[in-house]
């Protein structure tokens, strides 16, 4: 897994290519929170992420926590169906706020 | 004729991706959607992932055995480790909806597979899970689909 991070329009966008399971959720997971402090809005775009397990998902909720303690907003965009598919089998799609593609989180 | 894949590895992280590779392959050539195929190697990722945390308490150096075994009309996926075995009371013992960071894999595995089932055999605990082929009638009530 690699990440890139960028700012545009004032939003932190962390790309994210690769696996997320559980050799490389911990990066991820300090990743996110290392970019959260810096910020008001993170969007994480999962347009290349091929597979995620628990831990990744876990690191996920623990950034969107941390994000709702500092009343900061935490966006999921352009979900692979891969993601998608764990998000529903772990009841978490309403939990998150899922966008479609960069433009909508760059509007919304 | 019964197809069996076996995999003798380490209970390193970075082996992971090697046995979903080959998973996901076999649960094709089986006969498995797509989406039906995702979600069986996410079940056997997680079964080794709670191996690797949980028996062998990430210790990255401790012998994990994977079965994989087409036999009539199922998929039998069945892992062997030698660390500490599972404590029943905590498998699937939180709900899964919520805030909780963890617990989820091992409701993934059940969501997912037909039978799961945890054992003890001589020198090794053993996780064994089914899933029936689709071509054997499952078509229509596969677990761990999207609606």
């Amino acid at each position: 897994m690699n990440t890139t991070t960028r700012c545009t329009q004032g939003i932190t966008i962390v790309d994210v290519v690769g696996h997320i399971d559980l050799s490389s959720s911990p990066a991820l997971r300090k990743t996110l929170l290392d970019s959260l402090k810096g910020t008001d809005r993170l969007a994480v775009n999962l347009v290349a992420v091929k597979y995620i397990d628990s831990s990744g998902i876990a690191s996920l909720l623990e950034v969107l926590k941390e994000a709702r303690k500092a009343n900061k907003r935490f966006i999921l965009f352009d979900l692979t169906a891969a993601v998608s598919q764990v998000l529903q089998l772990t009841r978490l799609t309403g939990v998150f706020e899922i966008r479609a593609s960069e433009t909508e989180v760059l509007s919304a | 004729m019964d197809v069996c894949l076996q995999f003798s590895l380490p209970s390193h992280p970075r082996y992971l991706a090697v046995v979903r590779a080959a998973i996901g392959e076999l649960s094709s050539v089986s006969g498995f959607a797509e989406d039906q195929c995702r979600a069986l190697v996410l079940a056997v990722d997680e079964a080794l992932a709670n191996i690797i945390r949980h028996a062998y308490g990430s210790n990255f150096d401790q012998p994990v055995e994977v079965q994989c075994r087409v036999l009539g009309d199922r998929l039998e996926f069945t892992l062997l480790d030698q660390g500490e075995p599972p404590d029943p009371a905590r498998i699937c013992a939180e709900p899964m909806d919520g805030f909780a960071l963890g617990g989820r894999g091992t409701h993934l595995m059940r969501m997912i597979m037909d039978e799961v089932v945890y054992e003890t055999v001589p020198g090794h605990n053993q996780v064994r899970m089914i899933k029936h082929l689709p071509a054997a009638g499952h078509e229509g009530e596969q677990k761990g689909n999207i609606t």
